[in-house]
This record gives C-alpha cells, structure tokens and sequence, in this order.
C-alpha cells in the first residue's frame, strides 16, 4: 500500500506495511528523529506527534490511519524554535536528558492551542500521558505557565 | 530542522572527532549537526580546526579565537555538558559565546570517564581547572612576551589577555601561534585561579547546553544515528538470566518483509558481567519489521539454573538471612550486652525489591565493522569500558575500536554497562553491514541490571529514657559483586553505602552482612544500595520517635549527635570506600548532616508537621560524600491513597559548579524516589521478570509530583561533592514516615502502592 | 437480602451462573416491586461462565414477565461484565482489568466523553485491537456518556436506564436490540485482544437475547435480583 501524508507541511509517500507505526515510518524511513520511542505501547508519550491538530502517540497509530491526513512532529512544530512553549523550555532549563521533551512540547502545544491559559489541574490532565524519568515535571509546569503568559508559580 | 545524524564515509575516513550535539551555549545552536530535512547523506559538522593552541587533550584554541572544550563524560541530563565546559572556560578566561563544545570519544588519553558514581565534579574539579589554566598561562605568557611585561601583570578574561596598566588587549586567537610555540607548561608550574574569580560558575543561572537542539527534536541521541546502507536488529534473549537457546525456527521471521537475517548470538559464560545476554537476533531493514520478525521467531530455551527464581520465595530467604548472624563490618562497644540490659527494643524488618533503571530511551547502539575497524555510536554512560567490551568481542586490540558518544536519554547506571554496545559490534560483523541494535522497552525491563533486592533487620535498644544506646543492623542482599565472581554476600566496599558511614551518637553499635545467591544481573541505580539502607535507617529512627512519643526531628537530631567528625575508630570500622573521595576532604562529618536537618525542617516550618489534613515525614542521608534532607507532606489522594502535596530538600554538596543543573538534579531526585518508593519495583516468577513496560512498571507521572517543591543549596566552599544521586536516597523513607505520620500505617515494604491496595 | 452491587469479581460469575437456581434469584428472598404472583420457576441450564444462554432457554418460564425479566439478567451478565463496565463509569475516569483498576495512564472523561485534550481517547485507541502494543481498539473509541454509566447499579438500575430514552441516547426498544447485536464498539467486548477475558458469549446471542427481551416486554428484574 501507498499512504500519502502531509507531513510537516510536505506530501510525503509511504510505500511501506500499512499497519506500520507512524513513529518507524518517520524515524527510520523519513529519517524524522525528533520523534522518539520510548515504550511502544503508547504510556510514555515520548512519541507524541499531531493527526490533523490532535495529539497521538504515534508508536501505536498506524500509517494507514494517517494516509489522507495532516502530520505534524517537533521539526515542523516551528521552523525555528521559536514557539512561545520552546522558547521558554530554553529560558527555564526544562530538558535534563531532553528525551521525553518532544513529546511533552507536542502535548504542550495542542493544550495551550486547545486552553490558551489552562489551571494547573488542566495542565496535570493534559500532560499526564508524557512522562518523564528525569522529574524535570516542576520545569514543565511552570514552562507551559510562562507559555501561555501566566506567573510561572501560583502565587 | 533536524534530521539524524548521518556519518558519511568521507567523514569517517577523514577522521573527524564529530560533535555531536556540540553547541555553544544557545548561542549557534546548529553549528554542529548535520542539517538536511530529509534522510539521506549530510553534511559532517564543522570540523575542529587542526591549527592552533593543543596545551592538552581537553581544549584547543584556533587562531580564529573559536575554543574547543572537550566534555569527556556522558551527558544524560545530569547536565555535564552545562558543566564541564563552563568550569573549563571560566578558568581560562573564555567567553562561552565563542567556546564549542566537543564530546569526547572513549580514550584513555581522557583519564577516567565513567560516568557513574556522582563524580564528574567531585573527581574531575581539579583536573578541569588545570586543564583551563595550563591554556590560560600559555596564553598570558605569549601576550607578556610580546608587550614585554611580567605574566604576572596580566589578565585573561572574555576570551582576551590584557594588561590593565598599559590598557593593552589582545584576543585568544592573535595569540595562539605564539602560545602555541611555548612548552607546555608542567602541573606545579599552573596556578589555579582564587575561587572568586571563577564568575560564571556558581552564578544563579547557566543555561543548558543542548536545550536550544533538544526543544527542535534536533539533538542526536543513540537510535538517531544513521549509517548509509544500516540494519536494524531486535534480539530475543533469554527469558531467565544464564538461559540458553536450545533450538531456533527463523522459518516465519524470515517470511517478515524487510527481514534479512537471523543470527544467533553468543552465550555468555558466568561470570556475566558485561557479556551480552546470549538469543537471537533478527536483523532488518527497519525497526517495525525487526520486531514483527522477532515475534514470530520460534524458540525453545533452556531457562537454566536461575529457573527457580521466585521473588516471593526469595524474599522469604532474605528476611531468614537477616534473622541470622552475619558478618560483621562495624563493632563499636558492646551490642549483645547493651541490649540485653536494654529498656526497651524498638525493631523492624525492612524489604526493598529489585528496581529498574528504565530510561526513557532504551539502550541502542549502532555499530559498523570494516576493513578490522569497529566504530561505534552508542548513548554510553562509560566508553572506554564499551571500547574494551567490544574489542574483546570481536576480538580486536582496542585501538582498533571508536566508541562516539552521543547523548544519553536518561541512563541512572543502566548505560554504564557495554552489554548492548558489544551485541550491535557482534551483529555488524556477522551481517557485514551497519547495524543498529534496539531494545525495546520490554527489553530494557526483562534484561536488566537491577539494583539489588534487599531486606534488612535493625534494633534499636533504648534506655529508660528512651536514649538509643545500641543499634544493631543486618542487611543481606545479592551485591554487584556477583558480576564478576561468586561473591555471597556484601563486603566493605558495599556496606559503605549508608551502613559503614552512617554517623550515630550511639556507643554500641554493630552493623553484619549477611547472605544473599544473586538470580539476576545487579547494577547500579541511581544511589544505588543507600535507596534501601536509607529506607531501613530513616524509618526506624521515626519509628523510635514515635515510640518515645516525641518529635521525629528532635530524636534524629539525638541520633545523629553533636557536630563532629568521625574517625574511623569512632565508627567502628577498619576502612572506608567513601566513594573513592579522600577522608582528610570529605570526612563523615555529623555537623553537616545536622545542618541539612536544621535548614530542611526550618524551611518547611516543621512545627506544623501535622494539621489542615496534610502530614509531613523527615529524613537525611549521606551519600556520595553529600549530605541530603527531605520534608515531605502527604494528603489523601482519590487514586492511589495517599500523595505528595509539597516537598523540601537541602544538600550540602560542596563547592557547587552549576546551581541551575544542582536544582534540577534535586527535582528530579524527588520524583525518582517517589517513583521508587510508591510504584516501582521488579519481581520474578520461574526465573522470568513479571513487569515488562510502564503498565505495570509504574514510575511517577506528572500529578504524582508536588506542585512545589523547595531546593535549598547550602552555600559552600569546601571541596565538590556528588550531586546526582544523593537527592534520591532519603525520600522513601520521608515518605513512609510522612504516610504514618496522615494515616497510622507504618509501610517497611516497597513499593508502598501494594500495601496501600492500589 | 441487601441489594447487590452489580457483581464484577471473575469469580462471582461462576458461582451466580452455576449454583443459584432463578427461584432464589427472582424475588424469593426480598420484596418484590411486582404486584404479580411469583411462583418460582424452573432452573435454567446450566451454562459456563463465559457462555451465555439462548433465547429457547428462557421459553420453559410461562409466565411471560418473568420470562422477561430473566432474559434481562442474562443480557446483565455481559453489560456487567468488565469489558462493557469498563467504559461506562459512573465517574470520569475509565476503568480497566478485571477489578474496576482505574485506568493508567490516568485518562479522563473531558468535556464530551471522548477525552481531554492531549489525552484523547483516540490519541491511543485505534479502530481495532493492536497485538505486539496491547492496546485495545474499536472504532469510535470512547466512554459512553455519564447517564449511561453502570458501574455500582444494579440489574435493575441499569434495565430502567436502558429502557429511557432521556438516558440511552433517544433509543427506541428495537434501536437497543440491533444496537447490543451490531453496534462495532459492542462487538469489541468479545474480541478484546492480548490476554484479555473477553465477556461471555458472541455478540449475535446478546442481540439474539435483547430481541427476546424485548419482544417479551423489555421488563426489568426488580431491586435484588442477581443473574
């Protein structure tokens, strides 16, 4: 099978098994490597990426799911760092070993397109599928925060 | 945009020392990965210029003015790379904005570059500012001789060595063909500058190196490096450790489209240490076919010797062993007698399971075999020991061997080990082709170095005061030891870790090792074995309080005793480890242990420890020659019982090189250890580990961590100590006493998430 | 004879399937919201705990309220079975396993039953099972709207929520019948994947047995009926 995706911006054919993840395809055929595998099964969200806008994890979501459709990974979240959610992960020091962080900016920024200026109980929703094994979570938190112009802390 | 990193043959063969990932600081943040949106061949990334200043192996100064400062230990985000090149820069007097950053390959020349241990500052402090400051005199030297002034009447700061009375300024680079024209000069001849002048380091906020790639998905880390023409493979290992395939049927694998191979790998032979697990391998053109080629391999296995382990059983054994005399590693006084005249003994059991170090990204290494050249790019914690393993693999002098080091996505000891460098070196061989070995997550917790299983047994005998006048400890658990031979119990060396250099006011004590078979591969996690001397420790001081009746934090402080430093004579022990840090720097100094509680408990205004439905739990530990102290508060929680609402932690680390990545350090050091304490845990059935991914290998998500937590760096001048482990071991038993404190239930068993039923 | 929370424990299944004869189980023990006689009626078949009865089963009960009321417990033992119960909580948040485990990672209802943004529930769930992942998957995966929930009702409880069509999504009776016989998600509890114990029966025997039921009346056990 043929899948045809637009990803990044860019069609993209896949001539590849249709029930491949979206996650091998990007990383070993497009050589899309922002996206990472972290567990497979879609608990770590570490390959987080967006169909048409909305968050999956892409390990678990096969190409024929996306054939037709719009993909969008952390390479093409900007062109050049420059989301409000990336600049203040640079600015807080969020990453630690940075692995789990494409998935979290991913799930960032559906959140705050969905909820520009979400409470922290709605911030701990949203994100509770990315984890993190560094505990950077405080970082995220107070990033999403500064993002979306609130205080970075609850006063 | 990013793409992997793709090694060309031309690059290789140039013999480029590639950065990967290596970029100043936020400032050029493509300047040194490949940059093509798509996969194919890329360009190598600047190249180090070969012309210029090489005072040593850890910094060149072009004459264009760019300074290259090698990081020789791995980053996996206890944020080295952040530091290292800083502390280097600010000795030699380098505006970062015009240092690259170069990471260094495995290489003896780098001295010793395991990264483990909490010692990359601690061991390396000096030896890094030397570095910096041989550069800096050669510098100053050139730019003396050339004004025809005294050295000593110069400065070297923002990447410039000037002479203040004349005004006169020249930059790095219009001095490097004459420095580099001078001797270098010898150790004693290279004077450190005073501390004060070190200005960049220590200041409130460095950035982090590589955060500017990481938040593009651009940075490279293990599986993100692509070779032309490169395979993947997925192993499947043996289900028991020591297990052995009997007979393999690659027959269905073989029909998997984009199979290529099937290899059977090498056996290892006890003891194990490092060898790779033994299996089969299906080799592939990418990782969606390797799996699905793996799955459908048809194997039949001798488990092997370790086929009757049982965790339940085993914990049954261990808690016999520590019921038992061991031996003994630590006599003070006299145990027997004092507890027999004992007013009362307050004691408990404590059980601690195998734990997994579960970084976020699996162990993977990409390896390639040409011509009797092995190179390899693997996210290793330690590459010279990856350098050693792959060559004795394949049997090769190591310096037919390159181990390039990319960036690790969390390693917590798992990487140190080269088991997964040498499989990849294996199958590159075999397949004669580049390959790429990934493990899977149920890999990763199947076969894994876990910390060792543990149980222990500590009394405390108490006068009619309620005064602890002895303290008697047995701890038995299968040590990392078991590697490398038949070790049957822990020694010295283990016990060294929260037992031998435990600082008590207490005049008898005694502290016995006592046996336990290893069924498993130890290793080493983050803290490694003070997570459970911690736990027993911690606890059964609060639960002493709270059999006194009286504030936990006054009775820890009675324990620990007044501020003095402990000889060895006073703790009862012929000799300490100590982290391989020097006693005459880094004593067992109660005084610091005391001030961490005082801040600590200060800081969370513990006098408020129970009320508005929240309840707090203390404890303190010295590990890694650091001294660390937790506060935690505990309220209800609707889907696991209990949970922490806010948390405190003060270290005493010494002289501190980055307080940013220090912070960090301590963050997540409280989420590991409530990882560790509520949800964690390995266990095994038949010799087979029951978890096999995040389901039911639960670690810490992001509403299981407090909104607030408080980091409190004690200022310090005295020499660096470990940072990225003794965060970790004094929240479990925090943990437990603040859980007793809300609910009555005294939990001397992890992970707590069994015993609270959820 | 307190009334029973919907039992949800495996192993209750056998013993209510095997040892209670309907007699007990029809109102021999407790008030009865009928006004009708209820003379015990005759034992059903025995069946395993993870078949279930036919509609012919049912046909030795005469009367036909009761023949009614005992197709509807048959119909509860899959609508309470953990696959089905799973996703209609009583809360906002999905259960999973065999034992009501709350669902980790910790997904929640959000504001349309159909997750809360980052956390869809197909962000995970794809339109069928995956094997090598684990992850269950049906299409239109999500939770059934909170005036569906069943988790902590009873037979009873639950028959008179299926039977309002203010809580079943405007359904008529026969709209229910052909909903429990085709609808794609339904099918899914019979073909969970992984390990998973799939809820008794087929799907077309629970669409055979919602037909007789409501052929027969759509009537509902009264408070304290068990299957």
């Amino acid at each position: 099978m043929s899948a045809r995706i637009r990803v990044n911006g860019v069609e993209k054919t896949l001539d590849v098994d249709p029930d491949m993840p979206l996650l091998w395809a990007l990383r070993d055929v497009l050589g899309l490597t922002g996206t990472k595998y972290g567990c497979g099964q879609a608990l770590c969200g570490a390959c987080t990426v967006h169909l048409d806008g909305q968050v999956v994890r892409s390990c678990v979501t096969p190409v024929r799911r996306a054939d037709g459709h719009e993909i969008t990974t952390i390479e093409g979240l900007t062109p050049d760092g420059s989301h409000p959610l990336q600049r203040a992960w640079v600015e807080l020091g969020v990453p630690q070993c940075g692995f789990c962080q494409a998935g979290q900016l991913m799930s960032a920024a559906a959140l705050l397109k969905s909820k520009p200026r979400p409470t922290d109980a709605e911030i701990d929703q949203s994100m509770a599928g990315n984890l993190c094994r560094c505990g950077t979570y405080p970082r995220i938190r107070a990033a999403i925060r500064k993002a979306a112009g609130m205080p970075e802390e609850e006063r | 945009m990013s793409s992997p990193v793709v090694v060309t043959r031309r690059s290789f063969l140039a013999g480029l020392n590639l950065s990967l990932g290596g970029l100043a600081l936020g400032i050029f943040p493509d300047s040194a990965l490949a940059a093509e949106p798509s996969a194919g061949t890329a360009k190598p990334a600047k190249e180090s210029p070969t012309a210029g200043l090489d005072p040593n192996v850890f910094v060149h100064v072009a004459e264009t003015g760019v300074v290259t400062i090698v990081c020789h230990r791995s980053e996996m985000g206890q944020g080295v790379r952040s530091s290292i090149p800083v502390l280097l820069a600010d000795e030699l007097g380098a505006d970062m904005a015009r240092v690259v950053v170069q990471q260094a390959d495995g290489d003896k020349k780098y001295g010793d570059q395991n990264t483990d241990g909490s010692s990359s500052i601690r061991k390396g402090y000096d030896d890094v500012r030397r570095a910096g400051a041989t550069a800096r005199v050669m510098l100053i030297a050139a730019a003396a001789a050339r004004w025809k002034v005294k050295p000593e009447t110069c400065e070297a700061r923002n990447h410039a060595v000037s002479h203040p009375p004349t005004k006169r300024t020249l930059g790095f680079g219009d001095l490097v063909k004459d420095a580099a024209k001078l001797p270098v000069p010898k150790k004693e001849d290279v004077k450190l500058r005073p501390k004060s002048e070190l200005t960049r380091v220590s200041s409130a906020s460095l950035p982090v190196l590589d955060a500017p790639a990481l938040v593009k998905g651009a940075a490279a880390f293990g599986a993100d490096v692509s070779l032309p023409g490169m395979l993947i493979a997925v192993i499947a290992r043996p289900p028991v450790v020591g297990g052995k395939v009997v007979r393999v049927d690659p027959a269905r694998a073989l029909a998997v489209p984009g199979v290529k191979r099937v290899i059977e790998m090498p056996a290892p032979k006890r003891p194990y240490a490092f060898q790779p697990w033994g299996g089969v391998a299906v080799v592939a053109e990418n990782t969606w076919a390797a799996m699905r080629g793996r799955a459908a391999l048809e194997i039949t296995w001798d488990h092997g010797e370790n086929a009757t382990y049982d965790s339940v059983a085993f914990r049954d054994d261990l808690l016999a062993s520590v019921r038992a005399p061991g031996t003994p590693l630590r006599n003070t006084g006299d145990v027997d007698a004092a507890f027999a005249k004992a007013a009362r003994v307050v004691e408990a059991e404590y059980v601690v399971p195998h734990l997994a170090q579960a970084p976020m990204e699996p162990p993977a290494a990409i390896a390639r075999v040409e011509g009797g050249h092995c190179e390899v790019w693997a996210p290793t914690q330690h590459p010279q020991a990856a350098r050693k393993e792959a060559a004795r693999v394949l049997g090769l002098s190591e310096d037919k061997v390159t181990i390039h080091v990319t960036l690790l996505g969390g390693g917590f000891g798992r990487k140190s080990k080269a088991d997964f460098v040498s499989e990849a070196a294996f199958i590159a061989r075999e397949a004669a082709a580049p390959v790429r070995v990934q493990w899977t997550r149920e890999d990763d917790i199947h076969h894994g170095y876990y910390n060792a299983v543990n149980a222990q047994r500590l009394r405390a005998a108490l006068d009619e005061r309620g005064k602890v006048i002895a303290w008697h400890h047995r701890t038995a658990f299968p040590p990392i030891g078991t590697l490398f031979g038949d070790q049957d119990r822990p020694n010295a060396g283990d016990l060294q870790q929260g037992v031998l250099d435990l600082a008590l006011d207490i005049p008898n004590v005694r502290a016995e090792a006592c046996p336990a078979k290893a069924h498993a591969r130890i290793g080493w996690y983050r803290s490694v074995y003070n997570i459970f001397h911690a736990f027993a420790v911690g606890s059964l001081i609060d639960e002493i309080a709270h059999a006194r009746g009286e504030d936990p934090r006054d009775v820890l402080l009675e324990i620990i005793g007044p501020a003095r430093i402990h000889s060895l004579a006073d703790l009862g022990i012929a000799k300490l480890a100590n982290y391989g840090s020097p006693l005459t720097e880094h004593p067992v100094d109660a005084g610091r242990l005391r001030t961490v509680v005082e801040r600590v408990t200060a800081a969370a205004k513990w006098s408020g420890r129970k009320k508005d439905g929240r309840a707090f739990g203390l404890a303190a530990h010295r590990s890694f020659v650091a001294y660390a102290a937790v506060v935690l508060a505990v309220v209800p929680d609707a889907r696991h019982k209990v949970r922490v609402d806010e948390a405190w932690i003060t270290m005493d680390a010494g002289t501190v090189v980055n307080r940013e990545r220090v912070h960090a350090q301590l963050q997540g050091a409280i989420a590991m250890g409530i990882s560790n304490t509520m949800f964690g845990g390995i266990t095994m059935k038949a010799g087979i580990t029951e978890q096999s991914n995040f389901r039911d290998m639960r670690i810490a998500r992001i509403g299981d961590v407090p909104r607030k937590i408080h980091i409190d760096i004690v200022p310090s001048d005295g020499p660096p100590c470990g940072v990225g482990e003794p965060g970790v071991p004094p929240v479990g038993p925090a943990l437990a006493n603040a859980v007793f404190a809300l609910t009555g239930q005294r939990i001397r068993e992890m992970p707590f998430a069994r015993a609270l039923g959820v | 004879m307190p009334s029973p929370r919907v039992a949800v424990h495996p192993t209750s299944f056998i013993a209510l399937t095997l040892a209670l004869p309907l007699a007990v189980a029809l109102g021999g023990c407790g008030p009865s919201t009928s006004l009708e006689p209820t003379a015990p009626a005759p034992p059903l078949r025995q069946v395993g705990p993870h078949e279930l009865r036919v509609p012919a089963d049912f046909e030795p009960i005469a009367d036909v309220k009761q023949r009614s009321r005992a197709l509807f417990l048959e119909v509860s033992r899959v609508l309470t079975h953990p696959r089905c119960i799973n996703c209609h909580p009583n809360g906002d948040v999905p259960h999973q396993g065999m034992s009501l485990a709350l669902h980790d990672p910790p997904a929640l209802r959000g504001p349309d039953d159909h997750g809360v943004v980052g956390m869809e529930c197909t962000g995970c769930h794809q339109d069928r099972n995956l094997e090598l992942a684990r992850v269950p998957g049906a299409p239109k995966w999500a939770l059934a709207p909170i005036e569906m929930a069943w988790v902590g009702k009873t037979a009873h409880a639950i028959c008179e929520q299926l039977k309002d069509p203010k809580r079943n999504g405007g359904k008529t009776l026969d709209e229910i019948a052909h909903h429990n016989g085709h609808d794609e998600l339904v099918a899914w509890g019979f073909y969970p994947g992984a390990d998973r114990e799939p809820a008794p029966g087929t799907q077309a025997q629970l669409g055979a047995l919602t037909e007789a039921w409501v052929k027969s009346g759509a009537e509902c056990p009264p408070e304290g009926a068990n299957q």
